[in-house]
């Protein structure tokens, strides 16, 4: 089969692969239909991540049709049509008992190395360093699921691929993102990076009842995006923008009940703690660039939530603790516990509540994701979502753009 | 862990009662340190079944290679005694084990009586608070330098770090039915750093079967893709 590799940092290639196979009583073998490219491979993409291998195949978006089951996996046939969710759990550990999916004690092989790193392991997750279990991802055209009697989400709708697929991490993660922010009726909701999983925390807050949700970003096209659902906008690329003055203003100097940092370890800035960080991180001094962390900390109304669903990987340097504790603020974070929200966001999918598919931008074949990888991160083409169909032969068109992003694209040129 | 462990059967019978335990009379008690050629290791799991069920899992010996890494076979040779035969890349150890103590649904002590490995150990189950399942207590001696380990360390897995990969072995089998895995699993190219990569992440030492021999089901929709 073909599959995207991870060759080194900044470089990812497509390989003839062997086919996956069972290899444990709750394995399933899916024939990938769709996978998409997540804002997270990039922090692979960039070497961020440690316990990366050269020929690890990438991609934990994925969703496709059951191939071959093991025999533990009863609730699954062979033709099921099903939507997997990034993190891999076994079901029956107390953390999953708890409900807490993404903390589950039993998938991970490599449990050892985050252990040493961290202190403890957390689930496996698909296509996503040896140290979070070193499985093969779904940019594939057949991936191997481990665990398949509890993670898959069987679909029972003629729904297309693209409505569902982020159902596998993104919309799930911008959902338990505005969860998380402890969103009350009439809140005022401030996301850092309006990129898909902060696309979706914005149109989750609104759902969850916020009145006024305020996108961070400096990448035009998904500003624009978070307008055209409702988002009042901060372009902090733009000059004379402060985003703490911006955040007081909005909110009549309290600032916002709810901050949700949808950036993580790769944060840019144009202030002088940006700049330190990045001198930082190249001597090694630190591992994570938290700019946005620092302001939402540094923004959020007394007693108000900070919500983390971005990465982070290590140690952070110059964090306000003390405008933390003096506000008395609550911190909530973690990776998504995918299993408690795919069975009702896709109820919310089906009602015509949200179509998920609004954010993608780019439609492409396997051979083309090497190259899209470098186009994303460079922040170019207007690139919001990559979904790649695996089967899909490369036909000289590179891509199919929506009318959105073509527009953004030309005023981009003018300015 | 063949290298060192030369002189022997010179196990004493460590395992004291209730030395495997966490808590003594309500105080805390550390694990014992490495020193005079013993190594230690002391691990907890919390595992979600009962006391009797795992007590009767890590009795049943002639089954530990199903969850015990490198273990090729193990043979009851007696109510109390058994042989055990270890395989480790090309070279092969074996020795003859006995239970010192046996209390049914609580408590295993054994020692190693006679071979290659000399190692003694104990397995507490107890309820764990609350009545969130069952603790796993093992405490586990080997008789072997610092250097010797090291040196299992640089080649495969680390004894000490073996008694802890095992007892995870052991909880994701009994509560799942299986013990997670990567190999076998598709790969494209691998770099030149690869070998001593995958030692580093402790990929080399091949993860027990669990039911496998039992439990694979390859004939539906397999072949060629």
């Amino acid at each position: 089969m073909k599959a995207l590799c991870w060759m080194g940092k900044s470089n990812v290639e497509v390989h003839n692969v062997a086919d996956p196979v069972l290899l444990n009583p709750h394995d399933a073998i899916i024939r990938v239909t769709s996978t998409a490219i997540c804002g997270s491979d990039l922090h692979l993409y960039d070497g961020f991540i440690p316990t990366m291998e050269a020929g690890d195949i990438l991609g934990h978006e994925f969703m496709g049709i059951v191939e071959e089951t093991g025999k533990g996996v009863t609730n699954l046939q062979r033709g099921d049509r099903v939507v997997v969710p990034f993190t891999i759990a076994c079901g029956n550990c107390e953390f999953c008992r708890k409900k807490i999916w993404s903390a589950c004690d039993n998938t991970n092989p490599n449990a050892h190395l985050m252990e040493k790193a961290y202190g403890y392991s957390g689930s496996g997750l698909f296509g996503y360093s040896h140290m979070m279990g070193g499985y093969a991802g779904g940019q594939a055209q057949y991936v191997r699921v481990p665990f398949a009697n509890v993670g898959p989400l069987k679909l029972d709708t003629d729904l297309p691929d693209e409505k569902v697929l982020f159902l596998s991490d993104i919309f799930p993660t911008g959902y338990m993102a505005a969860e998380n922010a402890q969103i009350q009726p009439g809140d005022t909701v401030a996301v850092w990076g309006c990129g898909p999983v902060g696309q979706f925390a914005i149109a989750s807050a609104f759902m969850l009842g916020a009145a006024r949700v305020i996108g961070i970003d400096r990448v035009p096209e998904r500003l624009e995006m978070a307008r055209s659902i409702g988002a009042v906008t901060v372009d902090y690329a733009e000059e004379d923008v402060s985003v703490l003055t911006a955040l007081k203003d909005l909110t009549g100097g309290i600032g916002p009940d709810a901050c949700i940092d949808a950036v993580g370890l790769e944060a840019h800035s144009n202030e002088l703690q940006g700049v330190y960080d990045v001198v930082k991180t190249a001597l090694l001094m630190e591992t994570d660039r938290s700019t946005v962390l620092r302001q939402a900390i540094q923004s959020v109304r007394k007693g108000g939530t900070v919500s983390i669903p971005g990465v982070y990987g290590g140690l952070l340097d110059k964090v306000p603790f003390g405008a933390a504790f003096g506000k008395g603020i609550t911190m909530k974070m973690g990776q998504t516990n995918m299993h408690n929200y795919m069975k009702p966001l896709l109820r919310r999918i089906e009602k015509g509540q949200i179509d998920p598919s609004y954010i993608i931008s780019h439609r492409i074949t396997l051979d083309e994701a090497p190259e899209m990888y470098k186009v994303w991160r460079d922040k170019k083409e207007g690139v919001t979502k990559i979904v790649i169909d695996p089967w899909a032969d490369g036909d000289g068109t590179r891509h199919v753009r929506d009318s959105r992003a073509e527009t953004t694209r030309s005023r981009d040129s003018s300015s | 862990m063949a290298q060192a462990l030369n002189a022997k059967p010179n196990a004493e019978e460590v395992p004291l009662a209730g030395s495997a335990g966490i808590t003594v009379e309500g105080r805390y008690i550390p694990p014992p340190e490495d020193k005079d050629g013993k190594l230690w290791v002391r691990t907890t799991a919390l595992v979600h079944a009962d006391a009797k069920t795992l007590y009767e899992m890590w009795r049943a010996v002639e089954s530990a290679p199903m969850w015990q890494e490198e273990i090729a076979e193990v043979r009851q040779t007696g109510d109390r005694t058994s042989h055990w035969v270890m395989r480790s890349g090309d070279k092969t150890i074996e020795w003859d084990s006995e239970i010192l103590n046996d209390e049914p649904g609580r408590r295993i002590a054994w020692r190693s009586v006679e071979g290659d490995s000399d190692n003694a150990g104990e397995v507490i189950f107890e309820p764990a608070p609350g009545g969130r399942g069952t603790l796993v207590t093992v405490l586990q001696e080997f008789r072997m330098g610092k250097l010797a380990s090291a040196w299992e360390t640089v080649v495969g897995r680390n004894p000490k770090q073996a008694v802890t990969e095992n007892l995870r072995h052991f909880k994701a089998l009994a509560e799942t039915g299986e013990i997670p895995r990567t190999e076998g699993q598709p790969h494209g190219p691998r770099g030149s750093g690869s070998k001593m990569k995958r030692s580093m992440y402790g990929e080399k030492v091949a993860t027990p079967p669990g039911l496998n021999q039992r439990a694979t089901n390859r004939a539906a929709g397999g072949g060629s893709r």
